[in-house]
């Protein structure tokens, strides 16, 4: 059986998880005209980030990268892999919150923000326990439960679309370089590749496969972006913090027996973040229990109470943002000194491992 | 008396159907003994003599009669014991003293081959296993004919013996978990193994798991197809039906038998089954979440017919459904513990309740009835009892959480639900392989 | 070890959830109202709802008043005083009073969509008359079913061709778009049917400038895409009824002058006609009736410069998007319009029509 299966879901699952929520609102706002620009050019960069992370782990079959950290010495494991867990924590941090903060302006409003985070950490919670194998199975069964829901709403999403929305379609104006939202849209990419680097002594995958899907999605990118600006144009659209939600709340199918697709697309898109989320977890305490050898079986425990603490302290959505904002440095520096340092250990060994040969 | 004989009587003698007869073999007088509800003594004695007088030619000494019978030259008087439990005779050759243990004419205590009680077959072979171990096994040789078939049999339990036989396909079989099977099996061998719980802890498994590690089936033919699989079939002695090592969720939608049909019908058939789980998890909580938590998702005209319905419904959605879904389980439970002569009557006084009369007094709303009957119903699609049964469990689960978080709760719930089973293995196989043969393969 | 802690982790939490139901209403302990009337008296809003109650096997309808600064506020004033919590969620259709609507809706729109309360997908409608009067005459003919003013807008139910049916989303839409305004339906209660059609009204930003009719309407629609199917068509010899209709667009610009050629192609079936009617006749009629109205239609869009057909949407990949904001103003006023009608007469009924005089 293909291994790269399991890899390729969770790649969806967790990608599928972004892109609807902040991203499309976060490139609408970053252009007035040519959308497709700047989604291509995080495309491009995500490509070239996955591709040179993969090649770098191609050259360590069987290790993840806290072993290859590891083996390359104390200075590189301090230096790249306390801000890969750094960074996991923000972003469990961020989406926990975020996420919650939507389902509660989407529906639950009656609902406590505290009780809802805690349901959300004690599932990721519950899957991080279960170890990494257990988590790619869990993203196999879920997709087999919810991507055809997703799927299928997505498609009925294009139903108040008008093609001519599309235009203009050129622009000289590069001024989204400039825009923070521009930057802050990499959070759907950003996130959800790390974990391509601790799949290895668990499954084994063909990155040509990953690439593949991932060039794939690229449509599910394009798409999550212009099915607003297509149903609303740029003009209406940028004036809402989830563009696609409201897109999908604005579709009427008369024949189904349920009134809000949204709810169901949504909540579909959730459970891929909770599963992301333990992912992450898991990710962020097997670097932990590398480096602090003690309490081993609390340490995850501890982790999610600090996540959930932190979730709490956070009292409106405007600081939600700017945790966003500042997470950016970490994210760029996630983005390309984590792939390009595997990269460079990987060609190192290789050349070691040829002169030892010859 | 001699103190073999003291010692078997004062071990035994308090069992009145312990019995002790001196009989002539050759005109050397012997002493035979054993259980008389175990052994036919009139028909052994006979045949006894018949085939001494059959196979000996006259002029052979008893010396070597014995040496002809008795595999082990010496017999200590504990094992003689355990073979009289069992059901064995033992002779005693009074002038050399020697013992032998013989296999007797056995009473019939075992029923015969027939068709299975638990699990129906659609068009399919009809024998089903029973509690004799060795019919069992017999009836998997027969289903699996090929030289590949090993079978390898241990005796467990300190307080009795309790045969334990493993069987699988010498060649598709995963050697790793044959060998941890009969690691722990072998390590084991003092503790007894009376029930399935016994044998969990034997095989070193979390006696707190939801799901059942052993698959268990009465089919023969499920057996056999497991074994070709490259699983591990499991008899327990007295146990009428076979253990398989892993168990698999597949196990839950797939029948062997299923195969009896067109491929196109097969499909639809487990499909139905994967909807029947889906729905019996879903459907309760659904019902929860749509009435309490989120009506918004509902159509207007079914939001204004729920709402008419639970009209005058004095207690909360959770505490409806859970009520009646109780009242279900009991109907259910008690339907199987009645003899089958006023089974019906449960029937009946379960179908006026819930068909009727609770509505009508308005303590549930119209529509929770139609829930229940149909998720009882899809509850019923799996195969395998005790499948359905843990599937009823995570339903609860479900319900609870919907009936706070609402749609988020059911789909919460689902996670739950398959991160658990995502994470459940046996032996190192997880429970999500489709064909564990694959597994050997690419490792 | 982990799996301990989890575990003993859950089974508290479940507890304390379970008492934790907050404010998880039942469905029965919640009003449904399907329809809203909002009506503007000076700075205050007054606001009706029409609930249906599910009463002894059959729904009766009921009308509550609200009277505040904002429309959640009269919402809130009527939920206070009712003896079940009131729940927008389901609120189908949105009634504003004319001289509300004129005055602007910007306010009340974003609101809908901001909180989400209301879906999104609600109809808009406009009446011309008393609107206290409008929900009194509703009421009566609403009841049994509850749902009947809602059906009137519903695609598989009641809803005809030369309705407009604008949605939240849409208007919200047209007050921000350059090249989009929407058109509301305007109603007033029926005598013996439930309402009565009046026509459209044109909204630019969120306000009514001006009216059409409803044969204008049925264009709009087609404009939009909605299929005319079903809709009969009487002209002076002869009555046809829509098959299919779908329609062609062309847009050029010269010399800063807008062109657009636009084609409507009809798939129609005769119903009746005047013994010498010839089929070319019937389709020149149609032809000439069509563009005329076609024309007529324009000019009155160009007149309020509210671009209900959304013409501005064929021309968005031509005029570069600075100046697509003045879409309205500059442009669509000087657009220069070519209508042709194209008839295929699919069937003739039962009976032979002549083919040549």
């Amino acid at each position: 059986m293909n291994k790269s299966l399991h890899v390729l879901i969770m790649y969806i699952l967790v990608h599928l998880g972004f892109i609807f929520f902040m991203y499309p609102g976060d490139i609408i706002s970053s252009s007035e005209e040519g959308h497709w620009i700047p989604i291509l050019i995080g495309c491009i960069v995500h490509l070239l980030v996955i591709w040179t992370y993969m090649k770098g782990m191609s050259y360590f079959p069987d290790r993840n990268i806290i072993q290859i950290y590891s083996e390359a010495g104390r200075i590189a494991s301090v230096v790249f892999l306390g801000p890969v867990a750094l960074y996991s924590v923000m972003v469990s941090i961020i989406t926990i919150r975020a996420y919650s903060e939507v389902i509660s302006i989407v529906f639950l409003s009656n609902t406590p923000l505290w009780s809802m985070m805690f349901f959300m950490l004690l599932i990721s919670t519950y899957v991080a326990s279960k170890g990494g194998e257990a988590i790619f199975r869990t993203g196999i069964l879920i997709a087999v439960l919810f991507l055809p829901v997703v799927v299928f709403i997505f498609f009925s999403s294009f139903q108040n679309v008008d093609w001519r929305y599309v235009f203009p379609m050129s622009t000289k104006d590069f001024s989204f370089f400039a825009k923070r939202s521009f930057y802050e849209s990499f959070f759907a990419f950003a996130g959800g590749f790390l974990f391509l680097g601790f799949v290895q002594p668990l499954f084994k995958y063909k990155s040509k496969h990953v690439l593949i899907c991932a060039v794939f999605f690229i449509p599910f990118f394009l798409f999550s972006v212009y099915v607003p600006l297509l149903t609303f144009g740029q003009a209406t659209a940028s004036t809402f913090h989830f563009p696609y939600i409201v897109t999908m709340d604005s579709v009427h199918l008369n024949w189904l027996m349920f009134d809000r697709l949204t709810m169901f697309f949504l909540l579909s898109l959730v459970t891929f973040i909770l599963l992301f989320v333990g992912l992450v977890l898991w990710m962020t305490v097997s670097i932990s229990k590398r480096f602090i050898p003690i309490f081993k079986s609390y340490q995850l425990a501890a982790l999610v109470i600090v996540i959930y603490s932190v979730c709490l302290i956070i009292p409106e959505w405007e600081i939600v943002q700017n945790l966003f904002w500042w997470n950016s440095i970490l994210r760029f520096y996630v983005l390309i000194a984590v792939p390009i340092s595997i990269l460079i250990f990987g060609l190192r060994s290789k050349g070691k491992g040829a002169r030892e040969r010859a | 008396m001699v103190p073999f004989l003291q010692e078997m009587k004062s071990r035994l003698g308090s069992n009145d159907d312990f019995f002790i007869q001196r009989v002539f073999l050759l005109d050397k007088p012997v002493v035979i003994m054993g259980l008389s509800t175990l052994i036919d003594v009139v028909n052994t004695k006979s045949a006894l003599l018949e085939y001494i007088e059959q196979s000996f030619p006259s002029g052979k000494t008893v010396e070597e009669v014995i040496k002809a019978m008795s595999t082990t030259p010496h017999i200590e008087i504990n094992e003689a014991i355990s073979a009289i439990t069992k059901g064995k005779l033992i002779i005693y050759f009074e002038v050399t003293k020697q013992r032998v243990i013989v296999d007797p004419i056995m009473k019939l205590l075992n029923r015969s081959i027939e068709s299975p009680t638990n699990e129906n077959v659609f068009q399919g072979s009809m024998s089903s296993f029973t509690e004799d171990i060795d019919t069992n096994i017999g009836i998997a040789r027969k289903e699996f004919n090929s030289r590949r078939l090993v079978v390898k049999s241990y005796y467990t339990g300190s307080l009795q013996k309790k045969r334990l036989s493993l069987l699988y396909d010498e060649e598709r079989v995963d050697r790793k978990l044959v060998n941890q099977v009969i690691d722990r099996i072998e390590n084991n061998q003092d503790k007894e193994i009376n029930h399935i719980q016994n044998l969990t802890k034997v095989m070193g498994f979390n006696s707190m798991e939801l799901i059942p590690k052993f698959n268990t089936t009465e089919l023969p033919q499920e057996a056999a197809n497991s074994i070709r699989k490259g699983r591990v079939v499991l008899f327990i002695d007295r146990i009428p039906f076979a253990l398989v090592l892993p168990s698999l969720l597949w196990d839950m939608f797939a029948l062997e038998n299923d195969k009896n049909l067109p491929k196109p019908i097969m499909i639809s058939l487990r499909l139905l089954r994967v909807v029947g789980v889906l729905a019996t998890l879903i459907m309760p909580g659904l019902y929860v979440a749509l009435v309490s938590v989120n009506p918004e998702v509902l159509r207007i005209e079914l939001a204004l017919s729920i709402a008419q319905s639970r009209d005058g419904v004095p207690y909360p959605a959770l505490i409806e459904i859970i009520m009646m879904l109780v009242v279900l389980e009991l109907v259910i439970e008690a339907s199987i513990r009645l003899p089958r002569s006023i089974g019906p009557t449960i029937t009946m006084v379960g179908g006026i309740i819930l068909g009727q009369a609770v509505v009508a007094a308005q303590l549930v709303s119209n529509l929770l009835i139609i829930i229940l009957a149909a998720t009882t119903i899809a509850n019923s699609t799996v195969v395998g009892v005790q499948n359905s049964l843990s599937i009823r469990l995570f339903k609860y689960l479900i319900v609870v959480l919907a009936s706070i978080y609402g749609v988020l709760g059911i789909l919460g719930g689902m996670v739950l639900v398959s991160a658990y089973l995502a994470g459940l293995t046996t032996f190192g196989v997880s429970y999500l392989y489709i064909n564990p043969a694959e597994r050997r393969r690419d490792s | 070890m982990l799996k301990t802690i989890t575990r003993m982790l859950i089974i508290p939490c479940m507890a304390g959830m379970l008492s934790g139901c907050w404010d998880n209403k039942d469905i029965n302990h919640r009003s449904l109202p399907i329809t809203m009337g909002v009506s503007m008296v000076g700075e205050t809003y007054k606001v009706i709802l029409l609930i249906p109650e599910p009463v002894e096997r059959t729904t009766k309808v009921r009308i509550v008043y609200g009277i505040g600064k904002t429309i959640t506020e009269a919402v809130d004033h009527i939920s206070r005083d009712m003896e079940s919590d009131i729940d927008m969620l389901h609120m189908k259709v949105v009634v504003f009073d004319k001289p509300s609507a004129e005055k602007g809706m910007t306010d009340s729109i974003s609101g809908f969509m901001r909180a989400r309360d209301i879906s999104p997908k609600a109809v808009v409608v406009i009446c011309d008359e008393d609107i206290d009067h409008f929900f009194k005459r509703t009421k009566q003919t609403m009841e049994p079913s509850g749902t009947t003013l809602y059906n009137y807008f519903e695609k598989n139910a009641g809803w005809s061709p030369e309705v407009a049916l604008t949605r939240i989303w849409q208007v919200y839409r047209s007050i921000y778009s350059f090249t989009r305004d929407v058109a509301i339906p305007v109603v007033k209660s029926g005598n013996d049917t439930m309402m009565q059609h009046l026509g459209s009204a044109i909204i630019k930003n969120g306000r009514m400038v001006g009216q059409i009719s409803s044969e204008e309407t049925l264009l709009f629609n087609a404009f939009n895409g909605e299929s005319a199917h079903g809709k009969i068509e009487v002209m002076q010899h002869s009555s046809v009824l829509i098959v299919s209709n779908t329609m062609s667009h062309e847009s050029k610009v010269v010399n800063n002058q807008m062109y657009m050629t636009s084609r409507i192609n009809l798939n129609v079936s005769i119903l009746e006609t005047s013994s010498h009617v010839t089929n070319d006749s019937i389709k020149k009629e149609l032809d000439s009736t069509l563009t005329d109205r076609c024309n007529a239609l324009l000019a009155k869009i160009q007149s309020s410069e509210a671009d209900i057909l959304g013409l501005g949407q064929f021309f968005r990949n031509k005029i570069p998007r600075a100046e697509l904001k003045n879409w309205r103003t500059e442009y669509l006023p000087r657009l220069k319009m070519d209508f042709s009608v194209r008839t295929v007469i699919q069937n003739e009924g039962n009976l032979k029509t002549p083919r040549r005089k």
